[in-house]
């Protein structure tokens, strides 16, 4: 864990950099680029609202916003988890040629991650004011459930990164993990309401993606104070899983560059 | 006289690439999970600080492998490699170079990547875009440079950006002409200043002969031989007759 922190001191400049870096020549090719950060979870907003208002006659209140509450932090969640299994092999000209603490690549990707979010959180802003949505003093938690989020995602992400290594076909099944994950969180429908009794009460409370989604929707939208406990609880278990992933990390990195 | 680096009884092994797949932990194929291969098999030396050693060998003997663990990229097997604190860098060139970004971006980004702050870089900034004479190219994106303009940028930063312990692997040289004669002599200077301690791997016979104090020799991952550079380039040269 020293170890760790020291790294982070001595590499956290490298990381913020080369994020900075991705997303500068994510948009170098056209000025226009960056206008995908928002139209991107805009218009998959628009079809899932086509879907569950339309094609399924759900009423959900300020729709639009829900699903974009849900969008965006599914988002993060799953781009970090996808893109972490292969980072390692496509940062292999890095990997092979200098020394890097490998958890600093999936610090740097996360920052990109956590960039692309915020202009998603912050599209969610405008909607609320669009539809006239009151702003409440609860809105004030928002950083510390997002903490909450990152701290989980990052545990799962070092621990998978490093199977990935190993493991030549674990994409495809994450892929499917994914899929069902995003289905189980109540990203476009709300769980609470379409689910039968005892099950929605399991699937928010220990799905710690659908119940992060629920507390964001929660302080933003519902002038709700956050589940402290349950909070607490994924804060702490989310910890203890970047623990185990730094700690394999460390122990088993020199062994990367032979394997890939 | 101070010792640089001192590599005591190392073994490096590969295991061949044998990822597994959740396919075959299903079925349970019981094979082996990794086939190993050796590359060092028991090399010891040390090197005092300041001296040039060269490392010579055929294909497959292992040098570039003992060069890597020397860098930090990978850690032996069994045994101790011990660098007295000193800092390292391999030689390579174009470390994690953004092809999208201009050449000035990226001598950030590939300074920082070596370990380098952002000071440091700053300070040596000018020296680099001078260096490399890519005028304002260097505010273009990489992607647009020639192959040896992508060669002359990766090395002003690897060669300015300077470390105690430099490991270089076949790169003496690179550009046209004129930034050959340029950079082999960058080259020169940064190698024989006294304070600094330097392998090559080189199959270059006349450069080591030029640059060494000393040469190793690998052969299969051992040492065949090693001491002053004229004695054991003559019988290396004999024995790949």
């Amino acid at each position: 864990m020293k170890k760790f922190i020291f790294n982070l001191k001595k590499y956290y400049k490298y990381s913020l950099y080369s994020a900075k870096a991705e997303l500068k020549s994510e948009v170098a090719n056209s000025y226009l680029n960056w206008l995908w950060w928002i139209l991107d979870p805009f218009f998959f907003m628009l079809i899932y609202t086509f879907i569950s208002q339309i094609v399924f006659k759900d009423n959900e209140p300020y729709f639009p916003i829900f699903v974009f509450i849900g969008l965006s932090g599914w988002n993060f969640f799953s781009k970090m988890v996808s893109c972490c299994i292969k980072l390692i092999s496509d940062n292999e000209n890095i990997v092979t040629k200098t020394y890097i603490p490998k958890y600093i690549l999936l610090l740097s990707k996360s920052f990109t991650l956590v960039f692309k979010s915020f202009i998603s959180f912050a599209l969610v802003i405008i909607l609320m004011i669009f539809f006239k949505v009151p702003f409440t003093l609860n809105l004030l938690w928002f950083p510390l459930i997002f903490l909450i989020l990152y701290i989980f995602t990052f545990g799962i992400c070092t621990i998978l990164m490093h199977l990935g290594i190993y493991i030549e076909d674990l994409f495809n099944v994450v892929d499917i993990l994914l899929k069902f994950t995003f289905y189980m969180s109540g990203v476009f429908y709300s769980l609470q309401k379409n689910v039968p009794e005892p099950f929605n009460k399991y699937l928010l409370e220990y799905n710690p993606v659908a119940f992060l989604i629920s507390e964001f929707r929660n302080i933003m939208m519902y002038n709700q104070m956050p589940n402290f406990l349950l909070l607490l609880f994924w804060l702490l278990f989310g910890i203890l899983l970047c623990f185990i992933g730094i700690r394999m990390i460390n122990k088993y990195e020199n062994s990367y560059a032979r394997v890939i | 006289m101070q010792k640089a680096i001192t590599v005591k009884n190392v073994h490096i092994k590969y295991r061949e690439i044998k990822q597994i797949s959740i396919r075959d932990i299903f079925l349970r194929r019981k094979e082996k999970m990794y086939e190993e291969y050796e590359a060092i098999k028991g090399v010891s030396f040390d090197l005092e600080k300041g001296k040039i050693l060269g490392i010579v060998g055929k294909n497959g003997s292992g040098k570039t492998t003992l060069l890597k663990a020397l860098a930090g990229i990978f850690s032996p097997n069994e045994g101790v490699i011990d660098l007295h604190k000193n800092t390292v860098s391999l030689l390579s060139i174009g470390i994690g170079f953004q092809p999208k970004l201009t050449g000035y971006e990226n001598i950030y980004l590939s300074g920082m990547l070596l370990g380098f702050s952002e000071e440091e870089i700053k300070s040596k900034e000018k020296e680099i875009i001078d260096f490399c004479e890519l005028g304002d190219f260097i505010y273009k994106p990489v992607r647009t440079y020639s192959s040896g303009m992508y060669s002359k940028l990766a090395f002003s930063i690897t060669a300015i950006l300077e470390t105690d312990i430099i490991l270089i692997d076949e790169v003496l040289s690179v550009g046209d002409t004129n930034f050959r004669k340029k950079s082999y002599n960058k080259m020169k200077e940064l190698i024989t200043d006294s304070n600094r301690t330097v392998v090559i791997v080189s199959h270059d016979m006349n450069i080591l002969r030029d640059l060494c104090d000393e040469i190793i020799w690998l052969h299969d991952g051992k040492i065949k031989m090693r001491g002053n550079t004229l004695e054991v380039l003559s019988n290396y040269e004999k024995f790949m007759k």
